[in-house]
């Protein structure tokens, strides 16, 4: 009986964080329920193309549930070049301001998405094997993120960009990069700075000149900001209520079940709900700082800590966004914003951690 | 490992951050977004600005409001334009170009309501409700619109009402109009918006950013503005409207001794209620915006002979049996002058002159007087001056100065001399009372909808001319014997004396050849003058015109014999 009890007891803390991300996908299956009931987007249908995604995420938590994620190290030499091709594919064939998926018939994805995992496994199986202090090395490293990340820059998807870089930076932080050539890239960063200004698109600038002047233009540019602040603002304490929001329900506020799914959680339940919520987040985020603690395997740690940066990232990006402390650049909340291509690199991201944590300590 | 730590820090760090804004934003300034969250999703629609009601002098609707549906769009909402035109051309019967055009315009606030089509009939609305399911951003919102109790027959004398211009707008923007607004654009309508208009009326509706309306909130009746009564008679009104037919032209009735209007018909006239098909009219020849009474410049012809007549005796230029030979020709200098009589009119003298308006006669007169003489008549009876009528837009005509003018033509009205028929109305009125000049008038009162009286129009005496008894004798005279058995003898009523005078309104002297314009005025009853009226018909000719003024005047008076004492007299001013 005690021996069963530990057993249980050993297989939810293995499979801890696989299980608490479904806390996560479940609140946001409820946001995004309560997006639903909103106008314009109603008839969509998103909440089930949404589950649909989630049934296809646990599908491949079931098929990988007892991988090894040492398996990946030799994907990333078919899989890194994959998502090259498909990142040109996107910016040739990108039609519109903002083109970031490709469709395949009825399915669609976002390779932008999946690249950031990618570029994770790939840097780590890299970095694990050399000594980042060296300057080629470092280079290598550079070019690895530099390519998707320059790809990405072009669609534009500036969100996304900014994540390569936190997960550059992540990644080569815990692989001990020096002080000095910290400070060495910082300073080829503020020098090229003009020059990425130069080939920002326009409406990136306007992003980044109307963050800091919401007023330059009310009704254009700074109206997503504006509204998201109205939005989080009026929810007050205990929020108005789920399903009850005036300001996500009435379409005031554009892209609410995506990147500004933030705002719906805030309008609903408040700052309780906020607060509760933004705990819940950190938790799972620490629970991740815990893996990347324990773990030995300098591979394994790597792509743990890249995990973790993207998690981090997109959350601190998207709710620092969303409440104006930080420009609007358009990247979404991982597993509360709709989105299957975001969704299912959450539960893969999850898996090989959890992967991680189970295979790490065998040595 | 401290490079962990360093993680922790900075995720605990920024998680921190993001709450305390989180706080700042939901706490602290939870009242300030709050109230714009409110203002976000609650509009005000307008449910139009209720006017007060029109009465005549009796008592009468003449204009009142009626509820109505407007068609409206949301520009932000009109995805598939053609669809939209495809299905709205054949409800409306609009042209596709002219909707394509509307639908398509930029307009400043994308979500605002446009009004598409006012005043929807109960078929359009049905058809549009049916197919509403393929129009978003189409709406049927209700409104107020005016319903004109006489139509076409107080079009030019109480206006209509429309949207407020764009010229408008820039001038009353101050006065807290704003675009979309609803305002008089003609006549009684106009010139007492400021009294007429009330304070709109809305629904309060809870809207989503599309401007869709999702529930009603509250609603709030308008309150209507102030009621004003005319001096018009709806029955005199009504009778000059029939008499004056399918003729082009117009007529004014008034009351000699206060200068009340009692009636006023312009024709061609338009449909106050239903302005669109006009508007393409607009360009047309016919005018039928155009109200004749006040804002037609025609020169006054043989009516204008009434002022030689006065000026002759007046200055004794001429005595009441002086006689001149009437031959049917002069030659003055190189030039020939006809009468109209080609035979002429032989040995005549004023008493017969005038009623037969014998030019010879008086373009002999008006040479011996000279044309300043007759100018400075002319001005003194206020002729080419407006007459200061409660009506937007009146002209002022023309007397030309001493050089511009020749005493023959002057002294019979050609020339370059032009008066509306407004002013001749007052002429002979101001004959009619012996030499008061009254300012017409319309508006009697406004009325609070209380019942306090806002405003009172009393009757204005603007000048007294002194005019001779004796020559007002022979003037009045020759002007009944003008009905009698001269040129105005079909205005002749059985049972009434009628004095008036018939005028052959040429143009303009390059128009000679040309149709004229048959005009007459005339007062009744000759003893105690009760009714002036002036009938001018564009193309007509002026026994035709005297004709109308007799049926007119039997149709007021005749029955009036049988009832003594009915709604007319009862009512007219007396002095």
């Amino acid at each position: 009986m005690k021996q069963k009890l530990k057993y249980m007891r050993n297989s939810i803390s293995e499979k801890n964080l696989i299980s608490f991300s479904y806390i996560l996908i479940f609140i946001g299956l409820c946001i995004l329920f309560s997006a639903s009931k909103g106008i314009v987007l109603a008839k969509e249908g998103f909440l089930i193309r949404q589950i649909l995604w989630v049934l296809i995420g646990t599908f491949f938590v079931y098929i990988f549930r007892n991988s090894d994620y040492r398996g990946l190290e030799k994907a990333t030499y078919i899989f890194y070049p994959l998502i090259l091709i498909f990142l040109s594919i996107v910016l040739v064939k990108g039609e519109g301001r903002a083109s970031r998926w490709i469709g395949f018939g009825w399915f669609y994805f976002q390779p932008s998405e999946f690249a950031k995992l990618i570029v994770i496994i790939t840097l780590s199986s890299y970095l694990s094997r050399r000594d980042i202090r060296r300057f080629p090395v470092l280079f290598t490293s550079l070019i690895i993120v530099g390519i998707p990340f320059l790809l990405v820059f072009k669609q534009p998807n500036l969100g996304t960009a900014i994540i390569f870089i936190l997960i550059f930076l992540g990644i080569a932080y815990i692989a001990g990069i020096t002080r000095k050539q910290l400070i060495g890239l910082f300073l080829i960063v503020i020098l090229s700075s003009p020059l990425l200004w130069a080939i920002m698109r326009e409406y990136q600038r306007e992003r980044i000149l109307t963050f800091i002047n919401p007023m330059r233009d009310p009704l254009g540019k700074g109206y997503n900001l504006l509204q998201a602040k109205i939005t989080i603002g009026s929810g007050g304490f205990i929020g108005k209520g789920f399903m009850q929001g005036t300001q996500t329900k009435l379409a005031f506020l554009p892209e609410y079940h995506t990147d500004f799914i933030f705002c719906v959680i805030a309008e609903e339940f408040g700052f309780l709900g906020v607060l509760i919520f933004v705990l819940i987040y950190y938790y799972f985020l620490n629970k991740i700082l815990e893996i990347v603690k324990e773990t030995k395997d300098d591979f394994g740690k790597f792509v743990a800590t890249g995990i973790f940066v993207m998690f981090a990232g997109h959350f601190l990006i998207n709710l620092g966004m969303t409440i104006g402390i930080f420009p609007i650049v358009g990247i979404p909340l991982p597993f509360i914003s709709y989105g299957g291509s975001s969704l299912i690199v959450s539960i893969l991201s999850v898996i090989i951690l959890s992967s991680i944590k189970n295979y790490s300590t065998l040595f | 490992m401290e490079r962990e730590d360093f993680l922790k820090k900075f995720l605990f760090f920024f998680t921190c951050i993001i709450l305390v804004r989180c706080f700042y934003l939901q706490i602290v300034r939870y009242p300030y977004y709050y109230q714009l969250s409110i203002k976000n999703c609650i509009r005000v629609i307008e449910t139009g600005i209720p006017r007060g009601i029109i009465y005549d002098r009796n008592g009468r609707v003449l204009a009142k409001d009626a509820p109505s549906a407007n068609l409206v769009f949301v520009p932000y909402d009109i995805k598939d334009v053609e669809k939209v035109i495809e299905i709205l051309s054949d409800i409306l019967n609009y042209d596709r170009e002219s909707l394509r055009k509307k639908l398509t315009r930029k307009y400043i606030n994308p979500f605002d309501r446009v009004v598409l089509k006012r005043n929807l009939t109960s078929l359009e609305i049905s058809l549009i409700e049916e197919n509403l399911y393929r129009l978003p951003g189409i709406f049927v919102q209700e409104d107020i619109k005016r319903v004109y109790t006489f139509g076409k027959g107080t079009a030019h004398l109480l206006g209509y009402i429309g949207e407020i211009s764009k010229e408008q707008l820039d001038r009353l923007k101050n006065k807290g109009f704003k675009m979309g607004d609803i305002i008089g654009q003609d006549g009684i309508e106009k010139k007492y918006d400021e009294y007429l208009r009330g304070i709109p009326g809305g629904i309060q509706v809870e809207v989503d950013a599309l401007g869709h309306q999702r529930r009603i909130l509250g609603r709030k009746e308008g309150t209507s503005g102030n009621d004003i009564i005319l001096s018009i008679d709806a029955t005199i009104q009504e009778i000059a409207y029939e008499e004056l037919g399918e003729k082009k032209g117009c007529i004014a009735i008034m009351d000699p001794r206060n200068g009340e209007i009692l009636a006023l018909v312009s024709k061609p006239a338009f449909d106050p209620e239903n302005l669109i098909s006009y508007l393409d009219e607009r360009k047309h020849s016919e005018k039928p915006f155009l109200n004749r009474v006040i804002k037609g410049q025609y020169p006054p012809g043989s009516i204008f002979k009434i002022i030689t007549e006065i000026s002759a005796l007046e200055t004794g230029i001429i005595k009441e049996y002086d006689r001149i030979e009437c031959t049917g020709i002069m030659e003055v200098r190189d030039r020939v002058f006809h009468c109209w009589k080609e035979e002429g009119h032989g040995w005549v003298d004023i008493n017969l002159a005038l009623p037969f308006s014998c030019n010879i006669f008086f373009g002999t007169v008006g040479m011996k007087l000279g044309v300043s003489r007759l100018i400075e008549f002319a001005k003194n009876f206020e002729l080419g001056k407006p007459t200061g009528i409660d009506l937007p837009g009146e002209a002022s005509g023309y007397i030309p100065s001493p050089y511009e003018a020749d005493p023959l033509n002057l002294s019979i009205g050609q020339g370059p001399i032009t008066t509306t028929p407004i002013q001749l109305l007052n002429l002979i009125s101001t004959v009619a009372n012996g030499g008061n000049i009254w300012q017409p008038f319309i508006v009697k009162k406004i009325i609070s909808k209380k019942g306090e009286i806002i405003k009172e129009n009393t009757p204005y005496l603007k000048k007294t001319v002194y005019i001779d008894s004796e020559t007002l004798d022979i003037l009045r005279k020759g002007l009944k014997n003008v009905v009698e058995f001269g040129t105005g003898v079909r205005a002749k009523v059985k049972g009434l004396e009628i004095a008036g005078k018939t005028g052959t309104a040429q143009r303009a002297a390059t128009e000679i050849g040309l149709p004229t314009h048959g005009a007459f005025v005339c007062y009744a009853p000759f003893d105690n003058p009760k009714i002036a009226i002036v009938v001018f018909l564009d193309y007509g000719s002026s026994p035709e015109a005297a004709d109308i003024a007799g049926k007119i005047l039997k149709r007021i008076f005749i029955p009036e014999k049988m009832e003594e004492g009915n709604e007319t007299e009862t009512e007219i001013y007396e002095e």
